[in-house]
C-alpha cells in the first residue's frame, strides 16, 4: 500500500473545519507537559479539540458507518483555495476552471492528466463540507468585591449594555464576513459561542443570540450553538450532537458536489466533439488536451469520492467501476495513453488504486468473492495490458507490479481482519444436496435462486478468499520472480546495450530483493502462524514451507548461520513425515550453509545424510556426494580430535539397511540362538569408497561385544552377498565376562551389496535378547566419525522383510513370518520346564451321596528341588439339580480350592495328597482340573538370578512350570427305585352331611376316601455293591394322607445287609387318603420316605464312606369316582350260614342327585338262597350321599359260589322323561370290593391280575362245608 | 458448459502423513518438487478440516477446496484415512464440488484397486489388514500398476465436465 499515493487508498469521510480552539497542533501536544492553563475556557478548547480529533482518524480501512467527521483545526481566518481561476481578460466566454483542472495551464495536470492526488488532499484538508468556529461570547466583568444581592446600579446597566452591543455587532461582522466566505463555497458555517455558566443563566442572552445571528447572518438552524465549560464527557456528547446536527448539511455539500459534476460530464458528453474541435487548432503535439475518456474518467472518479465522502458505498462502487472501465478504455488504446509516459503511470496507479479502492468497498460489504474477483481480474487484464506494451512476464518489472498488487491486497485484508472482516470458511456442502441440484436440468432461465444453487454446488478457486498469509506469501514469490528476472536481466546487461533498457532499470538495481522477500515471507509466516490452528503442539507445514522459504532467502542473501538455524528446525518435522523428496534438496541447502559457516561436522553429518538419501549432488553426479564427503574427510580436520564424532542418523533414513532375525523367536536356557545380522546397501546408496574401519556390535544384556574390523577381500568375488560368521557368545556365564571378540570382514559396500553376520547367542538365564546397537566407524586422517545404527533400520517408515538366507552359492533367502508379539529381532530365553509326574487315583464312578476320593500323587522327577502346590477346579455342572462340590480336607466345600500344599520335593520324591468330591442332586459328568503349579524354592532362585539382567524381571522371576491334569467322571445314583401304587376305594361309611365328628381336626374325621398300597423295589445298579446300614421309613403323615403301616417296620433287618449290583429289595406300605383330598386338583404328596445308609464296596474290600439316600413316597393321585355300587361279600363262607351280602351305592358327583334302581337278577343255579329286596328304588341321593342295601345270603352249595347278580342303574337323566319305561337308564357299574384296586388313571389292576374274566368278575364266594 | 478441469498433480498420502505417491501432469516436469510441497502443506488445512467434520459428526470424505495458490487444492480423506489431494490448474469458473468429486472416487478406487493386490503382502511379515507399510509399498517404484491406473483418472478427468 505504501507504493500509492495514500489520498488515492484512504477512506473518505466528510470534513469539518475547526476554528477558534487555537492553533492547530499535532494530536500528541496534549500529553505534553505544558502547564495547565487555569483559564476554564482554555481547558474547554482543550478537551474540545482532544475529542473533536478523537472522532476519525485517518485510515485505509474504515467500514465505521457513524456519524463521525474528519476534523481538520484551522485558523479562524483561514482562506479557501481560489475556486476558479480568474477568467483571462481575451476569453471571457470560455468558462472559468479550478485551478487543479486540466485545463487551467498552471496546474499540474494541463493539459492532460487525469486526476491527482492533491484533488482529494484538497478535499480532506483544504475545503470542508462544515465550517465550525468557536467564539467568545463577551462577558461583562462585574467590579470585584459586588455580590449579586448588590442593587444593581442604572448607569452600571447601561454602560454594560452598550458595552455588550458594542462587542456583539463586532462578533456578529466577524462572523459575517466568515460567512461570506462559506457561502460563496455552500459550506455550512456554525458558530458555538462560548460563556460561562452564569451567562447561561442570564435573561438577557436570547436577546443577545437572536441579536447575533440577525446580525451576522447565520442560518436559522444548526448554526449557532453556546457551550460553557463542562466535564469531559459532556464534551463528548456535545460533540456528539454537533456532528448529528450538522451530518444533513455536511452530506448536501457533497450531494451539491455530485450533481454539479454530473451536470458537467452530461454536457461534457454532448459536447465532446466541440472541445475536440476547439482545441485542436492551437495544440500543439505535446500539449494534446485531455480526451474525452480521460473527462469520463474524471468526472465519474469525482462522483465515486463525493459518494465515499458522503458514506454511500454502493453509488461509490459503481462510479468507481465506471471509472475503471473507461479507465481500461484509455489503456485499451497507446494512442490514447502512449507506454511508459508520465501520464501513463499516473493512469496506473490511478488504475491500482481505484481498483483497491473497488475491492474495499467489496470487503466492507462482505463481498468476498467478488472482492478477490476484482482483484484478481485488475490483474489479469492489466497483465494482458502489460504483454502488450512489452513489460509482459519476462520482465521484472510485471513481476514486481503484481507483488505489488498482492502485497496491497494482503495489507488491506489485515488491517480489515484487525476490525471487521471475517476471512470465510470454504467447507464443502453436503455431497447429497449437491447431486440432487445436479440431477435437475440446466434450464436457460437462470433465476437468483438458481444461480445461488450453482454457487452451492462449488466455487471458483479464484474467487475464495484466503487470509492475508496467502496473499503475503503471493507477493514474497512474485518478487522472487521480479529477482530472477532482474538477475537474468543483469547478465545480459552491458553498458553497450544500454539504450535497450528500461527506464526502471536503475531503480530496480537499488532495490534490495532479498529484503523484501524476507519481510514479505515474515509477515506470511506470522499470519499463517496466526491463522494455523491453535491445537497443534508443532508448527504447521504450511509455517514450515514458508519457514524453509525464509531459510532459502536467507541463504541466498548470504544469512547462512539464520538459515542454518531455520533448516534444522525444519529438517525435523520432514524427515518424522519422511518427505524424503523435500528433505533432500533442504539438505543440500544446509550442507552449503554449513560449508560457508565453515562448521565442517555438521557438514559431514549431512553429508551423510544425504548419503543416506541416495541423493545426487548438484551436477547429478551420482557418487559426487561420496566424493565430496571424502574430500572433506582428505582436506579438513575437526575441531574435536580426542572424542568421535558421532553422527546419529535417529529420525533419518539409514545409511546401511539393518536387519535382525532370530530363527526361532524362543530357546531354552543354555540353547543355541542363531541369529542373522544383515547390512546392506541401497541400490541409491553409493558408499563404496568410504573407509570403513570397524563394526561393534553390542549385544542387549551382558554379553561381550563383536568387533568386526575390515579386511579387504581381493578375491575379486562379484558376490553381492557376503557372509561372515561370528561364532558364539555366551550372555551371562558365571565364569566371569567373555573378551570381546574381534572378526574380520569386508567393510565395503557397493551398491545392492550385503554383509551378513552370521551367529549364536546361548543364555544362561532366562532373558529376552537382541542387539541393542551398531556403530560403524570411520577413521580417515584425524577424522574419528562413529556412525550407531539400529540392528533393525526403518526406511519410509516400514521395516525390511524378515528373510534368512539359507543358500550362499547361489543367494538364496527364505522369508520369515512371524507373530507381531515375537518380533524376529528379538528371542526368548526360557527356563526349561519342570519334570513332574502326576497321578490322579480314584475308584471311579462316583455315588451320589459320597464323598468320592481321589488322590493327587506328584512326583518330582527332575534334577532340581521343587515347590509344588496344586490348584483344583471343578467346574460347574450343565445337569440341572446336580450340585457338586470338592474339598481337600472335608470341612469346607467349594468349586475351587487354591494352593493345596505338596512342600518342597527332592528328586525322586511323591508326595500325596487327596481331593473329595462330593455330588448330589441328579447324576451328572464332572469335570475337575487339577494344576499342580512347580517352582524352584526362593533361596535357590535368588541366587541364580541376581548376578544376571535385571532387565528381563518377568522371565526370570516366573520360573513356575505348571502341569495340568484334567479329571472326568460320571456320577451314578447307586440306587434305583421303582414305586407301584394300587388305590382302593373305602368301604368306611361317610359321615354324614351335618355329623359333628366332621369338625374334629383328627385325620379321617371326613371319612376315608381311598387307601393306597405302596410297593417300592430298590436297585442296586451301580458297578459296585454298597453295604446298606440302615433302612428306615420316616413317616410325613399329612392332612390328605397317612401311612398306616409298612413291612419294614418289622423285617428292615432283611434288607441291611451287602447289596451287590443287581440286588434288588423292596418295601410295601399302605396309606389312607382322606376324603377332602378329593377335591385337591393335584397330586397328594407322599406322607414319607425311606432313609437309607450304605457305603460303597470298594474293589479292595474296603468300605467308602458313610452315606445316606432318601427316597421320597411317589405322590398319590387316587383315581375319582362318579356314581358307584360297592358290593361287599365275603370271600368265604360256611355252608348255610348266612352271610350278608352289602350293596353301598354311593353319589359321587359334584352334582347332580342320582335316582338309582337296584334288582337282583337272582338265578336258581346261583349256590345261594337269597333274601331280601329284589327289585327296588334306593331314596334319591344327593350328591355326597349314600345307601347301603343288605342282602343275607345263605349258601346252599359247597365249592365256588357266584354271588348273585346285582344291576344298578341311575334313571336320574329320564327322570322327566317321556318313556321311562322303555329304557333301563345308565347301568351304574357295581364293583366288588375284594378285588377293587386300580391304578392312578382308574385301570383295573387286580381283577386282571387274578384269574379270567367271567365268573371272578361277578363275584365268586368259596363256601365250605 | 463449464471448462474442462485441468488435474495438474495428485497426492495420496498415508493415514500417518507420509507420502504414497505423488505424480504429477502438468506440463513441464519440472516443477515436480512443487507438488510435494503443496501435497505436504495441504496436510495441515487437511488436519483443520477433519477436526471441523468430527466436531459436527459429519463422515464426509470430501474436503474441498483446501487453498489457492497458483494452483487451487482440493483435499479427500477415504474412510481408512489415507488422503488424497489433487491440484486443478486455476481458470476463472466455478469448479462444482460433483465433478471433483468424481475426479476423487475414481482416484480413490485406483488406490484400492491397487493395495488389494495380493502380491503387495507377499514378502510382509505378518498379514496385518491395517499394515500401513503395505499401503506405502503400492506406490513405490516396484509396483506400477497402481501409478499406471493414478495416470488413466489423470487422463481421462480432463473429460470430466459432464
Amino acid at each position: 500500500m505504501n507504493s500509492y499515493p495514500p489520498e488515492l487508498l484512504a477512506q473518505l469521510a466528510p470534513v469539518m473545519f475547526v476554528a477558534g480552539l487555537g492553533a492547530p497542533q499535532p494530536p500528541t501536544s496534549p500529553q505534553s507537559p505544558a502547564p495547565k492553563p487555569q483559564d476554564p475556557f482554555s481547558v474547554l478548547a482543550l478537551r474540545l479539540k482532544d475529542v473533536l480529533q478523537a472522532q476519525r482518524r485517518p485510515a485505509v480501512w474504515q467500514p465505521d458507518k457513524s456519524k463521525t467527521f474528519q476534523v481538520v483545526f484551522i485558523e479562524p481566518d483561514v482562506r479557501f483555495p481560489p475556486r476558479k481561476m480568474p477568467p483571462a481578460e481575451d476569453q471571457q466566454f470560455l468558462p472559468t476552471h479550478s485551478p487543479l483542472s486540466p485545463l487551467t495551464p498552471s496546474s499540474p495536470l494541463y493539459p492532460d492528466g487525469l486526476i491527482a492526488p492533491i484533488w482529494i488532499r484538497k478535499h480532506t484538508t483544504l475545503v470542508p463540507s462544515v465550517f465550525v468556529l468557536f467564539k467568545r461570547i463577551y462577558e461583562y466583568q462585574r467590579p470585584s468585591g459586588g455580590t449579586p444581592l448588590d442593587v444593581p446600579d442604572p448607569d452600571h446597566e447601561r454602560e454594560r449594555e452598550a458595552e455588550e452591543r458594542r462587542r456583539d455587532t463586532e462578533l456578529a461582522q466577524e462572523i459575517a464576513q466568515r460567512k461570506k466566505s462559506t457561502n460563496e463555497r455552500s459550506i455550512k458555517l456554525t458558530v458555538v459561542l462560548m460563556a460561562s455558566r452564569r451567562m447561561l443563566d442570564d435573561p438577557a442572552l436570547d436577546t443577545r443570540l437572536t441579536y447575533i445571528r440577525r446580525q451576522s447572518g447565520l442560518d436559522p438552524r444548526a448554526a449557532l450553538f453556546v457551550l460553557s465549560p463542562v466535564a469531559p464527557s459532556e464534551i463528548g456528547d456535545f460533540v456528539r450532537s454537533l456532528q448529528e446536527a450538522l451530518w444533513e448539511s455536511a452530506l448536501e455539500y457533497y450531494t451539491n458536489h455530485s450533481k454539479r459534476v454530473r451536470r458537467k460530464r452530461n454536457r461534457h458528453t454532448q459536447a465532446t466533439s466541440a472541445y475536440a474541435s476547439s482545441i485542436s487548432p492551437s495544440g500543439t503535439v505535446a500539449a494534446r488536451p485531455l480526451r474525452p475518456e480521460g473527462w469520463t474518467v474524471r468526472y465519474e472518479y469525482k462522483m465515486a469520492c463525493f459518494a465515499e465522502f458522503r458514506g454511500e458505498d454502493e453509488v461509490a462502487l459503481k462510479h468507481y467501476q465506471d471509472a475503471y472501465t473507461a479507465l481500461q478504455v484509455m489503456f485499451g488504446s497507446t494512442a490514447i495513453l502512449p507506454p511508459r509516459t508520465k501520464r501513463w503511470a499516473e493512469a496506473r496507479v490511478l488504475a491500482d488504486s481505484i481498483s483497491f479502492k473497488i475491492c474495499k468497498l467489496y470487503l466492507y460489504n462482505n463481498e468476498h468473492s467478488l472482492a478477490l474477483a476484482n482483484h484478481s481480474m485488475h490483474m489479469r487484464k492489466f497483465g494482458d495490458l502489460c504483454r502488450g506494451w512489452g513489460i509482459g512476464e519476462e520482465t521484472f518489472e510485471f513481476w514486481g507490479w503484481v507483488a505489488r498488487q498482492h502485497r496491497a491486497f494482503a495489507e488491506l485484508l489485515e488491517q480489515g481482519t484487525r476490525t471487521t472482516l471475517k476471512i470465510p470458511t470454504y467447507l464443502p456442502s453436503s455431497s447429497s444436496a449437491a447431486s440432487t441440484i445436479v440431477s435437475q436440468p440446466a434450464d436457460s432461465q437462470r433465476s437468483a435462486v438458481e444461480m445461488e444453487s450453482i454457487r452451492s454446488l462449488g466455487l471458483n478457486p479464484t474467487q475464495a478468499l484466503q487470509h492475508p498469509g496467502f496473499y503475503y506469501y503471493m507477493a514474497a514469490r512474485c518478487t522472487e520472480s521480479r529477482r530472477s528476472r532482474f538477475l537474468r536481466f543483469l547478465d545480459d546487461y552491458s553498458p553497450e546495450n544500454a539504450a535497450s533498457t528500461p527506464p526502471s532499470f536503475e531503480n530496480e538495481r537499488k532495490v534490495d530483493h532479498l529484503a523484501i522477500v524476507l519481510e514479505l515471507y515474515t509477515r506470511a509466516y506470522e499470519l499463517f502462524k496466526k491463522y494455523s490452528p491453535t491445537n497443534t503442539q508443532n508448527l504447521g507445514r504450511q509455517t514450515l514451507w514458508i519457514a524453509y522459504r525464509i531459510a532459502q532467502t536467507y541463504y541466498e542473501s548470504g544469512k547462512f548461520d539464520m538459515a542454518a538455524r531455520f533448516f534444522e528446525r525444519i529438517a525435523k518435522t520432514y524427515r518424522r513425515e519422511k518427505w524424503d523428496a523435500m528433505l533432500v534438496p533442504l539438505l543440500s541447502t544446509w550442507y552449503k550453509c554449513a560449508q560457508q559457516l565453515g562448521d565442517m561436522e555438521l557438514g559431514v553429518q549431512l553429508l551423510f545424510e544425504l548419503l543416506a538419501h541416495g541423493a545426487h549432488s548438484a551436477d547429478d553426479e551420482p557418487d559426487g556426494i561420496q566424493e565430496d564427503l571424502l574430500a572433506v574427510l582428505q582436506s579438513t580436520v575437526p575441531t574435536e580430535l580426542e572424542r568421535p564424532l558421532v553422527v546419529d542418523l535417529v529420525d533419518a533414513e539409514p545409511l546401511l539397511d539393518s536387519s535382525l532375525v532370530f530363527w526361532s523367536p524362543e530357546v531354552k536356557v543354555d540353547e543355541h540362538a542363531v541369529f542373522q545380522l544383515s547390512l546392506s546397501a541401497s541400490s541409491q546408496t553409493i558408499i563404496s569408497s568410504l573407509p570403513f574401519s570397524s563394526l561393534t556390535i553390542h549385544f542387549d544384556g551382558p554379553a561381550a561385544s563383536i568387533t568386526v574390523v575390515h579386511k579387504s577381500s581381493d578375491d575379486g568375488t562379484d558376490s553381492l552377498v557376503q557372509r561372515v560368521d561370528l561364532g558364539q557368545s555366551r550372555v551371562g556365564s558365571e565364569d566371569g565376562d567373555e573378551e570381546p571378540r574381534t572378526i574380520e570382514a569386508d567393510l565395503r559396500w557397493r551398491p545392492h551389496s550385503t554383509l551378513i553376520l552370521t551367529g549364536a547367542l546361548i543364555s544362561a538365564v532366562p532373558a529376552t535378547l537382541t542387539v541393542s546397537k551398531l556403530v560403524l566407524t570411520l577413521k580417515q586422517n584425524s577424522w574419528w566419525i562413529e556412525l550407531p545404527m539400529q540392528s533393525t533400520s526403518t526406511r519410509n517408515g516400514t521395516e525390511p522383510t524378515p528373510q534368512w538366507l539359507i543358500s550362499l552359492e547361489p543367494p538364496k533367502f527364505l522369508p520369515i513370518r512371524r507373530d507381531p508379539a515375537q518380533p524376529v529381532s528379538h528371542v526368548t530365553v526360557r527356563s526349561r520346564p519342570h519334570s513332574v509326574q502326576v497321578k490322579l487315583t480314584h475308584h471311579s464312578p462316583p455315588y451320589l451321596g459320597e464323598e468320592y476320593p481321589i488322590t493327587v500323587e506328584v512326583t518330582n522327577t527332575d534334577d532340581r528341588e521343587l515347590d509344588i502346590a496344586a490348584d483344583a477346579m471343578l467346574h460347574p455342572s450343565e445337569v440341572e439339580f446336580a450340585v457338586n462340590s470338592i474339598s481337600a480336607d472335608k470341612d469346607s466345600w467349594t468349586n475351587l480350592i487354591k494352593d493345596i500344599p505338596f512342600g518342597t520335593l527332592t528328586p525322586g520324591v511323591s508326595a500325596v495328597r487327596t481331593l473329595y468330591l462330593q455330588s448330589a442332586g441328579a447324576a451328572a459328568d464332572i469335570v475337575i482340573d487339577v494344576s499342580i503349579r512347580s517352582r524352584v524354592p526362593k533361596s535357590d532362585a535368588v541366587t541364580q538370578i541376581s548376578p544376571i539382567a535385571p532387565k528381563s524381571p518377568s522371565l526370570t522371576a516366573d520360573d513356575t512350570t505348571e502341569t495340568l491334569r484334567t479329571l472326568v467322571v460320571q456320577t451314578i445314583d447307586p440306587i434305583a427305585v421303582k414305586h407301584d401304587v394300587i388305590y382302593r376305594r373305602s368301604m368306611a361309611p361317610r359321615p354324614g352331611l351335618a355329623d359333628l365328628a366332621t369338625y374334629e381336626a383328627e385325620f379321617g374325621a371326613d371319612g376315608v376316601r381311598a387307601e393306597a398300597t405302596v410297593s417300592t423295589t430298590w436297585t442296586c445298579v451301580g458297578p459296585h455293591g454298597i453295604k446298606v446300614e440302615t433302612v428306615k421309613l420316616i413317616r410325613e403323615d399329612g392332612s390328605d394322607a397317612k401311612v398306616i403301616n409298612c413291612t419294614i417296620d418289622e423285617d428292615a433287618e432283611d434288607l441291611v445287609s451287602d447289596w451287590l449290583p443287581g440286588d434288588e429289595f423292596g418295601d410295601r406300605c399302605r396309606i389312607v387318603i382322606g376324603a377332602l383330598a378329593e377335591t385337591a386338583e393335584n397330586a397328594i404328596p407322599g406322607p414319607g420316605m425311606y432313609e437309607i445308609t450304605w457305603r460303597k464296596l470298594l474293589p479292595d474290600s474296603g468300605q467308602g464312606s458313610l452315606a445316606t439316600s432318601r427316597f421320597a413316597l411317589p405322590p398319590l393321585k387316587p383315581p375319582v369316582d362318579e356314581l358307584i355300587a360297592l358290593l361287599d361279600v365275603p370271600t368265604q363262607v360256611q355252608l348255610h350260614v348266612p352271610v350278608p351280602m352289602r350293596l353301598t351305592v354311593r353319589n359321587l358327583r359334584q352334582s347332580g342327585a342320582a335316582n338309582v334302581v337296584v334288582q337282583v337278577e337272582f338265578d336258581p343255579a346261583d349256590g345261594f338262597v337269597l333274601a331280601g329286596l329284589r327289585s327296588g328304588r334306593v331314596p334319591l341321593l344327593l350328591p355326597g350321599g349314600e345307601e347301603t342295601l343288605v342282602w343275607n345270603m345263605i349258601p346252599v352249595e359247597c365249592g365256588y359260589a357266584r354271588v348273585p347278580r346285582i344291576k344298578v342303574t341311575d334313571r336320574r337323566m329320564l327322570a322327566g322323561g317321556v318313556d321311562a319305561q322303555d329304557h333301563d337308564g345308565e347301568a351304574v357299574s357295581v364293583v366288588d370290593v375284594r378285588w377293587d384296586g386300580r391304578s392312578e388313571d382308574g385301570q383295573e389292576r387286580l381283577r386282571d391280575v387274578s384269574a379270567g374274566k367271567g365268573a371272578v368278575s361277578d363275584g365268586v364266594v368259596l363256601v365250605l362245608p | 458448459m463449464p471448462p474442462q478441469l485441468r488435474l495438474n498433480a495428485v497426492a495420496f498420502v498415508s493415514p500417518q502423513n507420509h507420502p504414497i505417491l505423488i505424480r504429477t501432469f502438468s506440463q513441464p516436469r519440472q516443477d515436480e518438487l512443487k507438488y510435494h510441497y503443496i501435497a505436504h502443506t495441504s496436510l495441515d488445512v487437511i488436519e483443520e478440516r477433519i477436526a471441523a467434520a468430527n466436531a459436527t459428526k459429519s463422515t464426509e470424505c470430501y474436503l474441498g477446496l483446501l487453498y489457492v495458490e497458483d494452483v487451487a487444492v482440493y483435499g479427500y480423506m477415504t474412510p481408512l484415512k489415507v488422503k488424497i489431494i489433487i491440484a486443478l490448474e486455476l481458470s476463472d469458473a466455478v469448479v462444482r464440488d460433483a465433478d471433483v468429486i468424481a475426479i476423487f472416487r475414481a482416484l480413490h478406487t485406483a488406490y484400492r484397486r491397487s493395495v488389494a493386490n495380493p502380491f503387495l503382502r507377499l514378502n510382509a511379515p505378518v498379514d496385518n489388514v491395517a499394515d500401513h507399510a503395505v499401503l506405502l509399498q503400492a506406490g513405490s517404484a516396484r509396483w506400477n500398476g497402481f501409478r499406471r491406473r493414478v495416470d488413466e483418472v489423470g487422463r481421462s478427468a480432463g473429460v470430466v465436465n459432464a
